[in-house]
Parts: structure tokens; sequence; C-alpha cells
């Protein structure tokens, strides 16, 4: 597998000095499902900005596909690659349709028409937002804003998908939407880095970074980092509920496995613990 | 209801209109009627284009009259300043007392007004049945000549696309922020004006902030998306058809010669 992401040494800092950023070292391949959790000031926002050139570091080096994020001529081909999506959707749409928001990106980028016409008709395909085409973004709801903003990337064809808390102002219908979309997207063989401060989503991906005063405490697949329910605790992150109660039956010394996150394989674990009890 | 010149969605021949036609049409009219000095044939013949194309458009004389409505306090000052004001020869009953009305005043003073109405006509037409897509999107198409002097016609649509696409978020945003404001017990009621200002600029320092915080995370996301300033393309790129071409030129032609040999 190719490194798409690869930070050496990061450290950044405001100009008074004071650092948000310190020795993060980490590769993300192509393909890669990844959860960046950590408290609230972290710098979980701070790295991120860095893999689609919105910020540079202070020290040290961030390549996305191999272009060295420090140089301006590199940013198109940076942004075309990483594509990134914000938290509020409604600040991210700048078109005055939904067709011609989807097509900003691709546009800014030089493609001809007949290709913009192409890569906006298979991103609505993608997002399941065809037949909206002519609607003002203003009047779709708040899911239905966030998929906007993601078809608006996918016409961009990256090969990784940045995402910070893009379903904190989502309800229920919105934000299964969103994340189905993104499975769907991994499926394909796009890369999702995914901020989030729910370790529910977290567990989803593959692998998750856990983030702390700038560095990255951990790095590790999901299953083993979720699992450490009283270490997340400490640090003010919520463990999965499921993870938490499974860790609750064990510490009453239920012989229950903790690294399991749906309520299904939970459920059939505790009831086949029931049965093995009952034959006994 | 609906706003001063908003758009509203139709399939009259007015509407499928190239909107680039449309913009040179407004933009001719505009000139003849403000080189019209007194009433007559030119007047008459501006009003019955302007009606006819309401007419073709299939919109509600009503409707377009209604866009005229926020103006009329400051027509009303502007005809009593002309019918007071003026200097000629009194109509009858005048002087009466230091107050005089001339002939010449009233005259002035309904044409002045009468032009005011068919210039907001002319680009409540235009707006009322071109999409702020179609409108943005001509509007470049037209300036690409500028691109030479270095302005680009491609940052202006963007400009003026965003300040028409953030219309209605700022108009959520002022409501949320004077909701959030009598929810906590202010009061934007008031009958005394220096109250009422007080309220507003209460009101003011909030929008601002959230509009520069708005902005702010507008930018970032533009430039994720890949936005510099300068040439782009765009998804749609019609070509003026021969017949388009025809009714711009003749249009430029007849309004140039109206420009240089005025018909009263």
């Amino acid at each position: 597998m190719q490194a798409l992401i690869q930070v050496n040494n990061l450290i950044y800092q405001y100009t008074d000095g004071a650092a948000v950023l310190q020795d993060i070292n980490l590769t993300i391949n192509e393909g890669e499902y990844l959860a960046l959790i950590g408290p609230n000031g972290c710098g979980k926002t701070t790295l991120i900005r860095h893999f689609n050139a919105l910020l540079q570091p202070s020290c040290g080096d961030v390549m996305v596909g191999g272009f060295n994020t420090r140089h301006a001529k590199n940013k198109m081909e940076i942004r075309r690659l990483a594509g990134m999506i914000f938290q509020n959707p409604e600040n991210q749409i700048v078109g005055m349709t939904v067709e011609e928001d989807v097509a900003f990106g691709p546009a800014n980028l030089g493609y001809p028409t007949a290709e913009l016409r192409r890569r906006v008709d298979s991103a609505l395909g993608m997002t399941g937002l065809q037949g909206m085409e002519k609607r003002t973004p203003y009047t779709l709801s708040g899911g239905e804003k966030q998929l906007l903003a993601m078809a608006g990337l996918l016409a961009m064809e990256p090969k990784l998908i940045i995402l910070d808390e893009p379903t904190a102002s989502l309800d229920l219908e919105g934000r299964n939407k969103v994340l189905g979309l993104i499975k769907d997207l991994h499926a394909r063989g796009i890369a999702i880095i995914y901020v989030t401060h729910n370790l529910e989503e977290a567990a989803l991906a593959e692998r998750v970074l856990v983030m702390e005063k700038g560095r990255i405490i951990a790095d590790d697949n999901s299953a083993n980092v979720l699992s450490r329910v009283e270490w997340l605790q400490s640090l003010g992150l919520a463990p999965p509920r499921i993870t938490e109660l499974l860790w609750t039956l064990q510490q009453h010394g239920l012989d229950l496995p903790i690294n399991l996150f749906s309520i299904e394989t939970a459920g059939q674990e505790i009831i086949s613990l029931f049965q093995q009890t009952r034959s006994k | 209801m609906y706003d001063l010149g908003q758009y509203i969605p139709g399939e009259s021949k007015i509407h499928k209109l190239e909107p680039r036609v449309k913009l040179i049409a407004v933009i001719a009219l505009s000139m003849i009627i403000l080189r019209i000095g007194k009433p007559g044939i030119m007047l008459l013949a501006v009003s019955v284009i302007l009606l006819s194309m309401i007419w073709l458009a299939r919109l509600p004389l009503t409707q377009v009259l209604f866009s005229v409505k926020p103006a009329m306090l400051f027509f009303l000052v502007l005809f009593l300043l002309y019918l007071f004001f003026t200097p000629g020869r009194p109509l009858p009953l005048f002087p009466l007392g230091p107050v005089l009305i001339s002939y010449e005043g009233l005259t002035i003073g309904i044409v002045q007004i009468w032009k005011f109405l068919l210039l907001i006509t002319a680009a409540s037409v235009l707006t009322i049945t071109t999409n702020h897509a179609a409108l943005t999107g001509g509007l470049e198409r037209l300036l690409r000549p500028i691109n030479i002097f270095r302005v680009s016609s491609h940052d202006i649509a963007i400009l003026l696309g965003l300040a028409l696409r953030f219309v209605p978020t700022l108009q959520q945003e002022m409501r949320n922020v004077r909701d959030a404001q009598l929810a906590r017990g202010a009061k934007l009621a008031l009958h005394r004006p220096a109250e009422q200002i007080r309220a507003v600029s209460g009101l003011a320092m909030p929008l601002l902030l959230n509009i520069l915080r708005r902005s702010d995370e507008l930018v970032d996301a533009m430039e994720a998306r890949g936005y510099q300033p300068g040439r782009r393309s765009y998804l749609y790129e019609p070509e003026l058809t021969r017949g388009e071409y025809i009714v711009i030129t003749t249009l430029v032609i007849l309004t140039a010669a109206i420009m240089i040999y005025p018909v009263v």
C-alpha cells in the first residue's frame, strides 16, 4: 500500500510561540478509514488543516500524495487529492443551485463543461441527491446540505476525504445518511479521516488516533483503542455506551469481551453467556 | 409574499430569453429612459414596451408594481420638491400667498416620477424572470471583455453570487439573534426612536460577529475546494444564437441612434 499522507516531525505553533501540535509523526495509507478523537482543544482540527494545505507546519513536513504542503505550487494538486468537510454545512455552500455548488470545485480546476456535467451527475448519484439539481441549497434539510457538501468534494474525485465533526449539527436521519455515505466511499477505495467526539462513530473506523495536548497519544485499531474504557474516561472522552456496559458487566465478574461496539454482537455475546450458565 | 424584484419561476418567453439579451435590453431601455426630458411619444413608447413585456412574461401587474412600493415615500418627496421649487408659468389660482406651483413644475414632477417608475419596473422584470444563477452567469459572460484590463469577470460573478446566496442565510441569522435577545427579555418593539436605535445596535454587533465567523469558514471551505481568483470553467456555457446576436446588435444600434438623435 502506498502512503497517502506522510507527516514527519510536525510542529505547529502560533506566532506568540504557543505550541499547538508537537512531534507528530504519522503515515496514512490509501483507502484507510481512520478516526481522530480527543478532547476539545487538543489540536485535532489544527492537524487535519495541514492535510489540505490550509495550514503549513512551523517545523517538519507534511506530504500529501507525495506533494509537500509547504510549496504554494502544490496547493491545487493537494486540494484535488484531499477534500475537506467542515462541521456546519451551511457555510460550505457557494453555489446558488445544487448543481452549481457541486460544480464549484471542478470548475476551479478548470474542467470543460462536458466533464463538469459528468462529474456533477456522478457525485449527485453517489450522494442520492439526483432530482434536486435546480433546488436552492438554502431550502435543503441539514442532512441534505451536508450530503451536498460531500457531493461537492466527490466531484473533485479525491483520494481522501477529511471530515471535521460532520454530524454534529444533524438529526438522526441526516447523521445516518452521512455515515452510510462514508461507508460507501470507503468501500470505493477513498481514504477517510473522521474527526469526532462521538466514539460510537469512531468505532466505525478501522484505525483510531487519540490526541491530547497537541500530541498523538494512541494510534491503533479501533477495537484496541475503544475498549480502554477507564483510560478514555480519564481523557474526558465518553466510550461507546455498549463498550461501557460490557466493561461494567466484566467488572462484576461476568466473562465478556469488551471490544464489541454494535448492539447486535454485544447482545449475542450476552445471550450465549446466559445460555452457557443455564446449561451448567 | 415576494420581496422586491424577487425571482418568480415561470415558463414564459421572457423567462426563457437568454439572460445576456435581457441584461442588454434593460441597460438599453434604462439609457433611453434617462434620456427622456419631456412628456411625449418616447415616454409613451417605453411604457407600452414595458407593459407588453410584463404581459408576455405573464406576470401579474400588481406583483410588479408591488416592487415599487418601498420607494413610494422617496417618490413623493421628490415629486413635491419638483412641484414647489420649479420656477415657471404659474398654474391657475397660483400663487397662493408664498406658495407657487408652476406648470413646468407639475410636468417635470410627473415625468421624473414616471421615469423612475419605468426604471424600477424594467429592472424588476429582469430580476423577476431570471434566476440568480442565470443572472450572474449572464453578467459574467457579458463582462468577459474587461478581463483584458486585468479585472476578472469570474471574480465579479463569484462575489455577486455569494452576496445573493447569503441573503436568506443572513435573514435567518438576524431572526436568530433577535429571538435570542427576545428570549432573554429584550424589548425590541419600542416606540421612541432613541430606544429603537439602541435596540438595533444591540442586534448589529452580534450579527456582524456571526457574519465574520461565517465568512471565515466560507473562505476555508472555498479554498479547500481549490478556489483561486481568476479563470475557471462553467457548468453552462451557452453560445449566443444567430437570432440573439441580431437582437443584441439591433438594440445597441437603436439605443445609440436615440442617444444621438433624441425623439421627444
